[in-house]
């Protein structure tokens, strides 16, 4: 068999190792077989490809140093950073868990989900970064780095292309060797700068009349952080041509550039090109569930669910959003549907468990609770801990429920929530001195500004924490 | 009469004009007995008061005129209510005073004792009967009669006056009672408990009025007020105690009645027997009740002040932060304000419109009459008697305003906010349902799953025990509490240690502190501090540098242990997970 058919087969296949290989020997005996170069690139690219559109990190670097901020005091309703402002009644926070910035936990943790936007740089250095808050100190590090490196360890014999001694003006000119060159410097390499160079130049060849090299060049000027020039692109690529990414790029834009409002706007627009596009709902969704818009933003999960009913996040998030407004009996359906979905974790039996408490199936609870526990990792465990106390405070067993707590701690030395109940036990108990202590870990830990609140989950609503009604029930 | 006023404001209500203030008046009086009527036809109206004299004799009708005593006449019995009405259709239009007492009323014209009516006498029982015609005949011992009337008594029948009184005598003073006595006739007489008043034919102020008195038989009369005769008798399953009357004799009337087994009746024309269909069964006894357009409120012995529709229904209750002692309607119709007043024995006089609390007067003692209407020539007047017999009198300033809630009493306005409670969905229902099938299976399967959890629970906790997992110590000879922080980008990260001394009295000594990391990944500068002895109380900082040797963005967990020297166990032990070192910065 022709090998490199072989190898277009395997590609197609996604075994990336495997077509990489037999590339890599079509290379030796010929380097400048251009279809093997080609497919080599793609294929390492394809190795660690990540869909731009829904990798977001915000790094402190970004926050703090924001300079794109229109106005430091928004107007209501309009921003990301002042969430809560619109004027819309949700559940309260106490009881829906809010993250540090004041917007409640979303039903599915995704990048950029986590933890708050801290005040200042002072805060932002000085906290604890720990993995558990994971956030890095610019977006061109953290999680493109860790991709980069994976990249590197699977050449050991130095990279596959040396990009210093490219000449970009001769592959930009020639579109069906630079469209997988641009991929494999911006995926593989991680090079930023090199292949916005090739794309300027690559666009410029074909008379900038190619929308997919202003989309690659909007891509690049992102994740420089120059947001207005990508925005600027991605307008003029729009008008070349229509496609569901330039608007999702496009609403990202506007979410970076704090223009919430803009954003959806950017979306329903695309709705209308492309009606029923689930991506462009549940961009929608996000927002308005960032601007704690819950009732709108579970109308749009629900459209979501109409054109597509398998979609994982929008039945989590309606979940969470009929948990925590005291309908458990829906949201256990939801969890149910997750569950004969194929989803199976620790923190979708988390859910269940608590569900079948507060909707009063007591027979389900626990063994959820059990499941929960046996597939929970070093992260999650702590959380599942912190929730099979809050059922043993439910039925009054403050025994049970001390030791859940303490074990909660024993999983996570951060959390928050389980120093405080302990401390509320510990006032029961009557040990004055050991409820002080506990209360003033929680000074600590609550002092921390960002992220020192799990962070867990990709699924579901994992914790319910009333800690605050707690508090003030027993204080 | 106000120039009478008292220089004296005991109250700072700024709603109320202090009129007349007599603490000598010695009246001994409640509501029921105080009515204000214009008795002279002259627009001036008086103020009638049945005093209750020392409780057993000195039982006075007393008439003031603005603040002077106009008339007093003396009373035979203990009066029990006071009425005014209009008794013919002569001019000029005088109302008539009625008091109730005992089996009586004593009508009053012009301030003249004008006619009596006895109520109609009760059956005798025929072997009480049949003891004292033995009794006259002297053909009974009075030892053997007073046994005979004691069994009487037991087995529930209602005897005589008489027959009650002998029975309290002494053996030897019968005789000489029996003596007195037995040649005057046996007569079964009731008491009235209440009295009030119904227009007959016409609803006008000056109308032809009759008589209604509820009496302790458990019944209660309609009374023609020309020919004092009864003109209908209605049955209640207890004795009533307050009444309020509306509507018109010949028309269509309504009697509530609230009676003494704490329930309010209401009666209707044409019904004999209250229907217990209209009955409002009240949890404590009343103590008061007043009618206000059509919704009744009733103030009960356990501090509540209820409201209730004409039907029965419960409006609302309030907390009253006193006994109740009396209630009055107050009907201000210049303004059209309508309110109960309730006299509290926290020497507090409460105004309700509503359940809003709208105005507090403070009094200077304990009000146990009160009466509000027209007095001489002020409408808004409010008429109080308190318990050591002093009256007062106050007039409704006409610029004063009642606004509902400016003085919240009762619940908190939270309260009443409607709880954003969901609908009960159709699962919900069906769970339910499930609920109610499989119970016991539900609940036991719970209590095993417990017993299990419980079980792995105290496992697991025993494990973190041993293995010191926590960052509190949970020993209490060890009272240790550590945190640990690591500040830095990278590559070389800051760890800081805080370690603290919880107890209040014991220090600790001879610690150290120790770290578990991967060589391959950190390098620690220093790895291992030695701890100073902890004072109690006091944070301690330790701190060490970490260098961070791979740059491949890989991070690992680090443990920081604090160890007793000597020991191989942890007392505690903290767990960090690293951050990823920036490579931005190390390239």
């Amino acid at each position: 068999m022709d090998p490199l058919f072989l190898a277009y087969s395997y590609f197609r296949r996604r075994k990336f190792k495997e077509c990489t290989d037999i590339c890599t020997t079509l290379l030796e005996k010929n380097p400048y077989d251009q279809a093997a170069w080609t497919l080599k690139t793609r294929a390492l690219t394809g190795q660690v490809y990540v869909d731009e559109v829904d990798v977001d990190e915000e790094g402190i670097a970004e926050m703090v140093m924001d300079d794109n901020a229109i106005a430091n005091v928004s107007r209501p309703g309009t921003s990301l950073r002042k969430p809560g402002t619109s004027g819309q009644a949700g559940p309260s926070p106490g009881v829906r868990p809010t993250s540090q910035s004041g917007r409640p936990l979303s039903g599915f943790v995704r990048p950029g989900t986590q933890g708050g936007r801290p005040g200042t740089m002072e805060q932002a250095i000085r906290t604890p970064r720990t993995a558990h808050t994971a956030r890095p100190v610019t977006s061109s590090s953290g999680r493109f780095v860790r991709l980069g490196t994976a990249s590197m360890l699977s050449t050991p014999d130095g990279p596959f292309i040396n990009l210093a001694r490219l000449n970009f003006s001769k592959y930009a000119a020639r579109p069906n060797l630079a469209k997988a060159l641009f991929e494999y410097i911006f995926h593989h390499e991680n090079d930023i700068r090199n292949a916005l160079e090739l794309a300027a130049l690559a666009t410029e060849a074909c008379q900038f009349k190619d929308w997919w090299w202003k989309v690659q060049l909007a891509k690049c000027y992102y994740r420089l952080g120059m947001y207005r020039d990508s925005e600027k692109q991605l307008k003029s690529a729009l008008k070349h041509q229509d496609m569901v990414d330039i608007f999702l790029y496009l609403g990202k834009v506007y979410v970076r550039l704090d223009q919430p409002l803009t954003a959806v706007e950017m979306y329903k627009q695309g709705l209308e090109k492309f009606p029923g596009e689930t991506t462009l709902l549940t961009g929608i969704a996000r927002i308005h569930e960032g601007l704690t818009e819950m009732d709108k933003a579970v109308k749009f999960y629900k459209d979501v669910l109409h054109f597509d009913n398998m979609h994982v996040e929008a039945i989590a998030c309606i979940a969470t959003h009929h948990f925590y407004t005291d309908q458990p009996e829906v949201a256990l359906k939801y969890y149910r549907r997750l569950l004969q979905m194929g989803v199976y974790n620790a923190e979708l039996f988390n859910n269940l468990g608590l569900c079948c408490f507060y909707a009063q199936q007591y027979d389900m609870t626990l063994t959820c609770f059990e499941r929960a526990l046996s597939l929970a990792d070093d992260q999650t465990l702590a959380d599942v801990w912190f929730n099979i106390g809050h059922v043993a405070l439910g039925i009054c067993d403050h025994n049970l429920a001390y030791q859940c707590f303490r074990l909660t701690l024993a999983s996570n030395n951060d959390h928050a929530e389980a120093y405080n109940n302990l401390g509320v036990l510990e006032l029961k108990r009557g040990h004055v001195e050991a409820r002080l202590a506990f209360q003033e870990f929680l000074l600590i830990s609550e002092r921390r500004p960002a992220g020192h609140r799990p962070t867990l989950g990709s699924v579901g609503t994992r914790t319910y924490e009333p800690t605050k009604s707690v508090a003030v029930r027993f204080l | 009469m106000s120039a009478a006023s008292d220089e004296q404001r005991s109250d700072s209500s700024d709603k109320w004009l202090d009129a007349y203030n007599d603490r000598v008046a010695s009246l001994y009086t409640f509501t029921q007995c105080m009515t204000l009527s214009d008795i002279q036809a002259d627009g001036d109206y008086k103020l009638i008061i049945a005093d209750l004299g020392t409780g057993s004799y000195d039982m006075k009708l007393k008439v003031y005129k603005n603040t002077n005593l106009m008339s007093e006449h003396t009373i035979i019995d203990l009066p029990t209510g006071v009425v005014t009405f209009y008794m013919d259709t002569l001019e000029p239009r005088t109302p008539a005073i009625a008091v109730a007492s005992g089996p009586y009323i004593y009508v009053y014209k012009n301030l003249r004792p004008y006619f009596k009516f006895t109520l109609p006498p009760l059956d005798v029982h025929p072997v009480e009967q049949d003891l004292w015609d033995q009794a006259r005949e002297g053909q009974i011992s009075t030892l053997v009669m007073r046994e005979t009337l004691e069994n009487l008594r037991l087995e529930g029948a209602v005897l005589t006056v008489k027959s009650l009184r002998m029975l309290q005598l002494e053996a030897h003073d019968l005789d000489a009672f029996v003596q007195v006595h037995r040649t005057s006739p046996l007569k079964r007489q009731t008491v009235i408990t209440c009295l009030a008043t119904l227009k007959k034919s016409l609803a006008d102020d000056d109308a032809i009025s009759c008589l209604v008195l509820g009496t302790e038989n458990k019944a209660i009369y309609v009374l023609d007020p020309e020919a004092f005769t009864v003109l209908a008798t209605m049955e209640l399953p207890s004795v009533p105690v307050f009444l309020s009357v509306n509507g018109l004799y010949d028309v269509e009337y309504r009697i509530v009645t609230s009676c003494r087994n704490g329930c309010v009746y209401t009666l209707k024309r044409g019904t004999s027997e209250a229907i217990v269909k209209h009955c409002i069964e009240l949890k404590s006894q009343p103590v008061g009740m007043e009618r206000i357009n059509k919704n009744i409120y009733v103030g009960t012995m356990d501090q509540m002040l209820h409201c209730f529709t004409a039907k029965g229904k419960k409006l609302w209750t309030v907390k009253m932060p006193a006994t109740i002692l009396t209630l009055e309607a107050i009907d201000f119709k210049p303004k059209g304000f309508k309110a109960v007043a309730v006299a509290l024995s926290n020497r507090q006089v409460q105004l309700y419109k509503e359940k809003f609390l709208v105005d507090i007067i403070h009094t200077e003692d304990v009000v146990t009459g009160l009466r509000f209407g027209r007095f001489a020539r002020e409408d808004g007047t409010l008429v109080m008697t308190t318990k050591s017999g002093s009256l007062f009198v106050k007039i409704l300033k006409r610029s004063a305003k009642f606004e509902e809630q400016d003085l919240s009493a009762g619940p908190p306005a939270a309260q009443n906010t409607k709880l954003n409670v969901p609908k009960k969905t159709k699962l919900f229902v069906d769970q339910t349902l499930r609920e109610r099938e499989h119970a016991v299976a539900m609940h036991r399967t719970f209590q095993r799953d417990l017993y299990l959890l419980r079980l792995n629970v105290a496992r697991e906790y025993a494990k973190a025990l041993d293995n010191s997992m926590n960052p509190i110590s949970s020993d209490p000879t060890e009272p240790l509490k550590l945190s640990a922080q690591i500040q830095g980008i990278g590559p070389t990260f800051k760890l800081t240690v805080n370690l603290q001394n919880t107890s209040l009295t014991q220090a600790s000594s001879e610690l150290i502190i120790a770290f578990e990391f991967d060589e391959r990944l950190y390098s620690f500068r220093k790895k291992l501090i030695q701890v100073p002895m902890l004072v109690p109380g006091l944070n301690y900082i330790f701190d060490t540098f970490i260098d961070c040797l791979n740059d491949k963005g890989v991070s690992d967990n680090v443990k920081v242990f604090v160890l007793r020297q000597g020991k191989s166990v942890p007392l505690i032990t903290g767990v960090i997970s690293m951050p990823v070192a920036e490579v931005v910065v190390m390239s």
